[in-house]
């Protein structure tokens, strides 16, 4: 039994006011597995993720998720009113279904307790990717979506939570979907890659799938070259 | 003036109410919502001054009648929340101030708490005790369906239910609050509480229970106020809600 795929994802397609967003996708993902999804700016990659979370409806095709699956979701961008009164304690309280406790994430992420009492307004942008990092993992997810930033990146921020990561799938066993634009995520982590330019341009193991073919069809001819002489 | 003890406790839980429910609104930028969809309440209350049953009823309906015209405009145009009540609620003032006898006109912009019933004022308390449970028991939805749309759809909270609940706890708040501080002042029970609040609180907890306090003791303090001086209640209540919110600027900076 625990051989069916945590998510079959089969001939999924969006469309926006007749314009197709994506067109076309199967993949799946199993229990352990890291699955990149890369593709350039504007290629429907966060669509792809919304759609599979519910959150966007599909024109056609089909989702399925492993009955009672534990879904964590860190989104692309997370706006807080400058504003807002609430500390990280109890925006951890606002998720529904807690398995484990606000204190039992903070240690998860390697951040001290006082963390719980800081005002969520008051975090820079790299900060509040890993409480919402905290935040998707208060329910003990079997698998994690991640959404990765494409503005305010700070490159060390990001070598962290992917650092951070790759420590929480070590220890937990933990699937991960990866949405990204940068390559060098693909071949460090992903044991799968989907490229994505609206249509499903590759999907398989990094080493085989990307070729100079299909980074063409991806990124255009001079990044398919910078990136096949590397 | 000589103010029954009930439509003071009557009040104060109204007033804590519209605290509450303000605090939730201004998360979601929708001050300006509440305070033109309390106008949208005015033909019916004149329906009900000029054909003799309680206009708090008619109130009620309208309510109800100008959330259901929103939802259909919504989905219909996708124009903005915002710009469609923009719409109704002139309509509506206009339509109202039209049938609405001219003597009673001052009142029912401003508030009569001398025309509410013992009968009234107890209903009024247990739908307002209903609004603050119903909002504290959805809180957790209510809020971060605010404050991060997309988390909540991905925690299975449906979206539209929520806006559909949040447009319902305002326009039974209004509804409850009205015949207090009247269809032109609702705003000082929902939404000076609620940003004098948002400035002066650290947590969330804090921010939710500051905002059901100011807007409570406003209401008390203006009632207080009403009967020592003859003044009408719901400009005395707001005036005292916004000086609070004034002096609240003075507060050291978090």
């Amino acid at each position: 039994m625990h051989l069916d795929p945590l998510l079959s994802v089969k001939n999924l397609s969006v469309t926006f006011h007749e314009n197709p967003v994506i067109k076309h996708i199967s993949f799946e993902i199993h229990k352990e597995e890291v699955l990149a999804v890369i593709g350039p700016n504007g290629a429907g990659k966060s669509v792809l993720l919304k759609t599979i979370l519910g959150i966007i409806e599909p024109s056609a095709g089909s989702i399925e998720w492993f009955p009672g699956i534990r879904i964590g979701y860190l989104p692309q961008r997370f706006h807080v009113d400058m504003y807002l009164p609430m500390t990280v304690g109890e925006f951890f309280d606002l998720k529904p279904r807690k398995i484990l406790t606000n204190e039992a994430v903070i240690r998860l992420l390697k951040l001290e307790k006082s963390w719980l009492k800081k005002k969520l307004a008051h975090l820079s942008s790299g900060q509040l990717q890993r409480i919402l990092l905290a935040w998707a993992l208060l329910d003990d997810p079997q698998i994690l979506l991640f959404d990765e930033p494409t503005e305010n990146v700070d490159v060390v921020g990001q070598e962290s939570i992917y650092t951070l990561l790759h420590h929480l799938q070590d220890a937990t066993g933990l699937s991960l979907i990866l949405v990204s634009h940068d390559l060098q995520v693909v071949y460090k982590y992903a044991n799968n890659v989907l490229c994505l330019n609206e249509k499903q341009v590759c999907y398989g193991e990094p080493k085989e799938a990307l070729n100079h073919e299909t980074l063409t069809k991806l990124f255009g001819e001079h990044t398919a070259l910078h990136h096949h002489h590397l | 003036m000589s103010i029954p003890f009930i439509v003071f406790i009557s009040g104060i839980v109204i007033a804590a109410a519209s605290g509450l429910v303000g605090s939730l609104l201004t998360l979601r930028k929708m001050t300006l919502l509440s305070d033109a969809l309390s106008h949208v309440a005015l033909p019916g209350i004149a329906l009900g001054i000029v054909f003799h049953f309680t206009p708090l009823w008619g109130g009620v309906a309208f309510l109800f009648l100008g959330i259901f015209l929103i939802r259909v405009i919504e989905i219909r145009t996708k124009l903005a929340t915002e710009s469609i009540t923009g719409v109704l609620f002139v309509t509506a003032l206009a339509v109202g101030a039209l049938i609405i006898p001219e003597q009673e006109l001052l009142e029912t912009f401003f508030g009569n708490v001398q025309s509410i019933s013992y009968g009234a004022a107890i209903i009024q308390m247990f739908v307002a005790i209903l609004i603050i449970g119903v909002t504290l028991s959805f809180l957790k939805q209510l809020t971060l369906t605010s404050i991060a749309p997309d988390l909540a759809t991905a925690s299975k909270i449906s979206k539209k239910n929520i806006e559909i609940l949040l447009l319902v706890l305002i326009a039974t708040t209004i509804a409850v609050g009205i015949s207090f501080v009247g269809v032109l002042l609702m705003s000082s029970l929902l939404i000076v509480p609620a940003v004098t609040a948002k400035n002066l609180a650290k947590t969330f907890k804090g921010f939710i229970g500051i905002s059901m306090g100011i807007s409570a003791f406003s209401l008390f303090a203006g009632l207080c106020t009403a009967s020592i001086y003859s003044v009408n209640p719901g400009l005395a209540t707001v005036l005292i809600s916004s000086g609070i919110f004034f002096l609240s600027l003075f507060a050291p900076m978090k």
